[in-house]
């Protein structure tokens, strides 16, 4: 690389990069402005006096406690439950012989062909004639696993040796033992990798629980934020702050994890 | 007896095995099947159902008026237009700055870690923060886009209401440019650098390196990301419900977006179904295609 073709990546780098964070440092500076700030048009990226109060008037003017308790929970318990349910059902794919077993793999993978919108109308109505709107079994449920996930656990659980399973059970293990104490452990950087996506997809989430939630404290982040923005539209420093707020998790796992994301999604993107 | 015995061991021993990993098979899978049928295969039976009724709950047969309905109705034919165009659009800016960015973060700079990590940041933040983000930044009057080009003496804009299927094209474009990026560098990395040093040896250009062995050689992951972005774009909502609330005119009203302000607040549910069908024919058509055409296409190596 001569020293001209490197100066233009840099600077073409340089260019793209701060084309993706600027805006989101504006962001920043919005939630630190008063409310007339925002609406002079004196838009700036250093506030003179950055008010660090609009964090805490941000909880009283709309119920953000909720926002985020909702949004942890509905998040964290659709991550819980593919940790449990997609190596389980992968492993069941990958290492048992059993009737119908490929007609059952490619009926669980074709779902991945099925859309959420499709499926948006018909759940909206299951959830309604259970009584269940509005309800974290209503925000939880329709998403417990996926294809996609039960497919990288059984790609990821192939290789492990058949041997070492048969062993154990030779050496009489319970068919749960092996799957707990043999399989299970071998599987844990796919299983990460797993948990990351599925929680910040579900943390970022918008369509399902708008949907599926009809008063204001059983909102989730995004959905809360935006009905937020709709009904106090000159409110731009407190929108502002809420989605600094909703950013925060992702980018302490972008942080803490990014090795897994950058792999993670060339490992999960070309099967 | 002693020539039975190992015989007879020999023949129970796989079956009991065999009929203790169809068991545990089962047991195991039980959750799941569950699951797939009432969340996946239940609605998807069900959608189609109610696709052929109409009236308030839906519970009157109509056959095929629905999608009679659809053909003829100029605001379905205009979302499911724009619609296509806006898939279109993303995907044609996905792939050129994905490819573009993946070429530049693969040559080996120092920094190039944090270069990919900062391009990738959009595509983790939701659509509701990257929606809000921008319906204030293109502000005509509060936006800092519009201070900006003042200061710089440039015209100002106001592209939510003069070009608003372009605008919320290109924020989707800024928001998954980065994730195409990676999805193009595992692809990039892929390619065996055998073909560049003979390329070199050889005498090619820069360009023809381009040309004739990495854009051929991409060609599985150009079909990957171009069937994920099209399906992906066909579905978008969040970008005409926040940014632009379908307007001005409807010229950005999104066909999901479309679909849920039929269903929730027409409470047309027949109608919506039908169109929500439609939809998924249109995705798989389209799918089908680009797998045929890319087959075509692709290289052995």
């Amino acid at each position: 690389m001569t020293r001209g073709v490197r100066i233009t990546i840099y600077v073409l780098l340089l260019g793209a990069s701060a084309l993706t964070v600027v805006p989101l440092l504006y962001m920043v500076a919005l939630s630190l402005q008063t409310e007339g700030e925002t609406l002079s048009g004196e838009a700036v990226l250093l506030p003179e006096s950055p008010q660090w109060g609009n964090y805490a008037t941000l909880f009283e003017q709309a119920p953000f406690g909720d926002f985020i308790l909702n949004s942890l929970v509905v998040a964290g318990g659709i991550t819980v439950a593919h940790l449990v349910f997609d190596p389980l059902v992968g492993y069941v794919f990958a290492k048992f012989d059993f009737p119908l077993r490929d007609t059952l793999f490619y009926a669980i993978l074709a779902t991945l062909m099925i859309p959420l919108f499709v499926r948006m109308i018909p759940l909206y109505v299951m959830m309604s004639n259970m009584g269940w709107l509005n309800s974290y079994q209503a925000l939880i449920l329709p998403f417990l696993m996926d294809g996609f996930g039960i497919f990288l656990m059984r790609q990821f659980m192939q290789p492990i040796p058949d041997d070492l399973i048969h062993a154990a059970r030779v050496d009489g293990a319970s068919e749960f033992g092996i799957y707990w104490r043999i399989v299970l452990p071998q599987a844990k950087p796919a299983m990460a990798v797993l948990g990351l996506f599925t929680f910040v997809f579900q943390w970022n989430e918008f369509l399902w629980p708008l949907v599926a939630t009809t008063t204001e404290d059983m909102r989730t982040i995004p959905v809360g934020l935006t009905l937020f923005n709709q009904e106090h539209f000159t409110l731009w420093h407190l929108t502002a702050a809420g989605s600094v707020l909703m950013f925060v998790p992702t980018a302490l796992i972008l942080i803490f994890s990014q090795r897994y994301f950058v792999r993670g999604i060339a490992l999960t993107g070309l099967k | 007896m002693a020539v039975q015995l190992p015989g007879r061991f020999a023949r129970r021993r796989p079956r009991t095995l065999r009929g203790r990993q169809i068991r545990t098979a089962y047991l195991f899978l039980t959750p799941a099947l569950i699951f797939f049928a009432v969340f996946y295969y239940m609605p998807i039976a069900d959608i189609v159902n109610t696709s052929l009724h109409t009236g308030p709950q839906a519970d009157e047969f109509n056959g095929l008026g629905n999608y009679e309905r659809a053909f003829d109705d100029p605001a379905a034919r205009n979302s499911f237009t724009i619609t296509l165009f806006f898939a279109l659009g993303t995907t044609l800016g996905a792939i050129v700055f994905g490819l573009g960015l993946a070429l530049l973060v693969n040559r080996p700079l120092r920094g190039r870690t944090a270069f990919r990590l900062a391009l990738l940041v959009p595509y983790l933040t939701s659509v509701a923060v990257v929606g809000l983000l921008w319906r204030n930044i293109l502000h005509p009057h509060l936006g800092i886009l519009n201070r900006l080009l003042e200061e710089l003496g440039l015209p100002t804009q106001q592209w939510l209401n003069t070009n608003p299927l372009a605008t919320i094209t290109v924020v989707t474009v800024w928001q998954i440019a980065g994730y195409t990026m990676i999805l193009f560098l595992a692809g990039l990395q892929g390619i065996p650098e055998v073909y560049y040093e003979a390329a070199y040896v050889d005498g090619a250009s820069t360009a023809q390196r381009f040309w004739r062995i990495t854009l051929p050689l991409l060609t599985p992951t150009t079909l990957f990301v171009t069937v994920m972005s099209v399906i992906t774009g066909l579905q978008a909502f969040g970008q005409a419900y926040i940014i632009t609330n379908g307007g001005p005119a409807n010229s950005s009203d999104l066909i999901v977006f479309h679909i849920f302000n039929v269903a929730f607040d027409s409470r047309d549910f027949g109608y919506s179904s039908a169109l929500s069908v439609l939809l998924l024919i249109v995705i798989m058509v389209f799918t089908a295609l680009q797998l045929r055409a890319g087959r075509r296409r692709e290289v052995q190596y």
